[in-house]
């Protein structure tokens, strides 16, 4: 996986650092917190989603009483590590902004 | 427009149809049905970009088949820096390059010196054989530019983020 990671990866993430949820639930989720912003295409979430159950960062299970056609996924651990050493990098890099943007106004 | 999801998604590769396959139709369907009451603008673009959205998918697929697991899609964003525009490696070709076309204008100059022009008898077609090769090579070079721009691997999407500092001068 590489870092930076894109916007679409790191919404899709963000969904499932939630709650596990299903391709359509993702869908959905990604365009509710971008506000609207970020509509990911099929085709485009499923290359996502392969990528990162490659990369192990998800995994895919069977949900009781739902049809395949319905698996869920959720972040493993591996996942919501690199997820939060991206949070803190990108914390870090917004912290930094703020002190120079400061210091270029007075 | 189930049909021609279906037929789209025949475009992956079958092992990835067979795993993905049936849970991308479903998902696209349910995604569609979830826009029963939009405009029929918004219902055209919803598949206007599942299209896009499948097509690119299939052929970034089929291109990591291909390339076995050198990571996900072989053709990276290259950013441009001011001081570093092109490889070291295109200086180097670049006169090989031109070394060879010098090279063959000096033996054709020759050969014509030694039989007169008798290029266009032996190949009247020579001149139509040209075009259609300029013609080909542009087609072709359309249709890879097109299918990166799909990708969004040229960088022409960056330069509407471009901002112009001028009020700083």
């Amino acid at each position: 996986m590489n870092l930076p990671l894109s916007e679409a990866v790191l919404l899709l993430l963000l969904s499932l650092a939630e709650q596990p949820r299903h391709g359509y639930a993702i869908l959905q989720d990604v365009e509710r917190i971008s506000g609207g912003r970020v509509r990911l295409s099929t085709g485009t979430l499923y290359g996502a989603l392969t990528r990162l159950l490659k990369e192990e960062w998800i995994e895919r299970f069977e949900e009781e009483d739902v049809s395949r056609d319905r698996r869920a996924y959720r972040l493993t651990s591996k996942g919501r590590r690199n997820l939060q050493m991206e949070m803190e990098r990108m914390r870090h890099l917004t912290k930094l902004a703020a002190l120079r943007l400061a210091r270029k106004d007075v | 427009m189930r049909n021609v999801y279906r037929s789209l998604l025949c475009l992956y590769p079958k092992d990835y149809r067979r795993e993905y396959g049936a849970e991308m139709l479903s998902v696209i369907l349910e995604s569609q049905q979830s826009l029963a009451d939009k405009s029929m603008a918004e219902l055209l673009y919803f598949s206007a970009r599942e299209t896009a959205g499948l097509l690119c998918g299939a052929g970034r697929e089929h291109l990591r088949l291909l390339l076995g697991s050198q990571g996900w899609v072989p053709i990276r964003r290259f950013d441009m820096r001011p001081e570093f525009r092109f490889p070291r490696s295109t200086v180097f070709l670049m006169t090989l390059v031109l070394a060879g076309v010098v090279l063959a204008i000096e033996k054709a100059t020759n050969i014509e010196l030694k039989y007169g022009g008798t290029l266009g008898t032996v190949w009247p077609a020579l001149p139509m054989f040209f075009l259609f090769m300029l013609l080909t090579m542009s087609v072709l070079a359309a249709s890879v530019w097109a299918f990166m721009f799909a990708l969004r691997r040229t960088g022409m999407h960056r330069l509407a983020n471009i901002q112009f500092r001028s009020g700083q001068r």
